[in-house]
């Protein structure tokens, strides 16, 4: 499903995010991507949805170099990927319906589509009944839900999540990971940058650790080491 | 389909309403600026209808009766081609009575009780003159000739009319469209700001947009829906201004005393309509253009 070729990212002159990293990750794979701030996490997802090129190697998803994609059928390539960030990046001045709404708004569904789509993925994040409130009136742990509704309400192949637990406490982070864990049983593959060492333990999941840039260890059901 | 273009003009509305301060700005400053243009386009075919007696370098015209006899039109004619070496003979151009009404009717169209005593029956006939020589004594000279002929009811020379009104359209047509352009720039720029700054404000709904998969067009659109509303508003707001402005022009050349020769300023209403057409044009084109810019340049927020 994702697939990582020697892959080296450099921002300015000098400054190595990643270097000459290689992985691949099949559909369906839980994944955790461990490491302290500034190893690289952050820039792998974000050379997965093509917000950024590689300067060297390539970046394959779904069987598609993404590298080589033009920039006209990027959109096209994130309607297949859900998008979940530390900060949530909820529309404050939109309610849940909407905010969780406006991921299908904008890529042109159908009025009668989203009335029947929001609400299902509102029940599945636990939701449903704060349909009609707005972002700060919600706790962390419920705005990261919403946020999680947004990305998933597409059913998206692949899900990317940036520390999607950082700004909350362990109880709320668990309900989090299992959400994430229920999505992942539903078939999507989930990619998670994380350095929350509890977590990783919690799930044993599949772990690609990163130092610097550099790969330095990819283990099934891992721990943070 | 129609999600889309609902969801377009509902953001566009929006976004108006939120930037009420920065769109009227922008409005008001389109709408002088076009206002501008169109009023630098009215006098300037004011100006035309002074002059289109005197097109194609005629210095002098001689003025003949509408009841001269035809042969006593060729013999004005015949002095007149008697001295080939003064008088460019290629150039020199007579109208008939029916010409002579077709001129007349553009140059008095603010005059309709003097247009409507011309008939094509009672109008002079007129003999355009190019002289070949830039002496301006010779040509004088010329002038009290011609008006001792029979049947020539008189002669108008360039030098008396033309030359001042010729001077004073070429400056007020480089103040007025030196001054159009520049507003023009401004309200371009404003429309290009207010857009800039709307952006800046939904960054975070833009950011969010992208990552959902819009595509770029369907994130520009709203914003460039915007803009070309803003000019066309401006557009409409300066259409109404020209309007009133030639309203006003055109009773105050009414209460003129006949041959004053002003009346020639009054354009027809049917070039103001067009007038007002091109600037709504002007303007929806220069906001779409501005903000369809702006969105392009600052879709990476």
């Amino acid at each position: 499903m994702i697939r990582l070729d020697n892959v080296t990212k450099v921002y300015g002159a000098d400054s190595v995010a990643v270097r000459d990293v290689s992985f691949d990750i099949a559909k369906g794979d839980f994944v955790f991507l461990v490491g302290p701030s500034g190893s690289g996490k952050s820039t792998l997802l974000r050379l997965m949805n093509r917000q950024e090129r590689p300067e060297r190697g390539d970046v394959w998803i779904a069987g598609r170099n993404i590298n080589e994609l033009g920039d006209s059928r990027v959109p096209y390539l994130r309607r297949g990927m859900g998008n979940v960030f530390q900060d949530y990046k909820l529309l404050s001045n939109k309610t849940v319906f909407e905010n969780v709404a406006f991921a299908l708004e904008v890529i042109g569904k159908p009025r009668h589509v989203i009335r029947q789509q929001v609400p299902a993925v509102l029940e599945l994040v636990g939701l449903e009944d704060k349909h009609d409130r707005l972002p700060d009136q919600l706790s962390g742990g419920e705005q990261q839900r919403v946020s999680i509704a947004r990305a998933f309400v597409n059913r998206p192949l692949i899900m990317l999540a940036d520390e999607p637990t950082g700004n909350l406490d362990p109880a709320t982070g668990e309900g989090i990971m299992q959400l994430l864990d229920s999505i992942n049983r539903s078939g999507t593959t989930v990619v998670m940058a994380t350095h929350d060492h509890r977590i990783v333990n919690m799930m044993r999941k599949r772990v690609i650790q990163l130092d610097r840039g550099v790969l330095v260890r990819d283990q099934e059901r891992g721990v943070y080491e | 389909m129609w999600s889309r273009i609902a969801y377009a003009f509902r953001e566009t509305w929006a976004s108006f309403r939120r930037n009420l301060t920065l769109t009227a700005a922008a409005v008001v400053t389109s709408a002088i600026s076009l206002l501008l243009v169109g009023t630098t386009f009215l006098i300037q075919r004011g100006f035309d209808n002074l002059l289109v007696r005197w097109k194609g370098d005629v210095q002098m015209i001689v003025f003949v009766a509408s009841d001269a006899a035809p042969e006593q039109i060729s013999y004005i004619e015949g002095v007149i081609k008697s001295q080939p070496a003064v008088i460019d003979l290629n150039k020199l151009k007579y109208l008939d009575k029916a010409a002579s009404f077709e001129e007349a009717k553009v140059i008095f169209t603010g005059d309709p009780t003097l247009l409507s005593l011309l008939t094509p029956e009672t109008i002079p006939t007129q003999f355009k003159v190019v002289p070949l020589t830039g002496d301006a004594a010779l040509v004088r000279s010329l002038a009290e000739q011609y008006r001792g002929l029979p049947k020539v009811e008189g002669v108008s020379l360039a030098e008396d009319e033309f030359q001042v009104i010729s001077t004073l359209s070429g400056f007020v047509r480089t103040v007025t469209i030196v001054m159009s352009v520049v507003l023009l720039g401004v309200a371009v720029a404003l429309i290009w700001n207010t857009i800039r700054t709307a952006m800046f404000a939904r960054r975070r709904e833009i950011e969010v947009m992208k990552l959902v998969g819009a595509t770029n067009w369907f994130i520009r659109v709203p914003f460039m829906l915007e803009g070309l509303l803003q000019g066309l508003i401006g557009g409409v707001a300066s259409c109404a201004g020209l309007w009133t402005l030639n309203r006003a022009w055109a009773n105050g050349v009414a209460g003129f005393k006949p041959g004053t020769g002003i009346s020639a300023l009054v354009v027809p209403g049917s070039y103001v309509n067009g007038v007002m057409v091109m600037l709504l044009v002007i303007g929806a084109l220069a906001g779409a253009i501005g903000s369809g810019i702006a969105a392009s340049r600052f879709l990476d927020v």
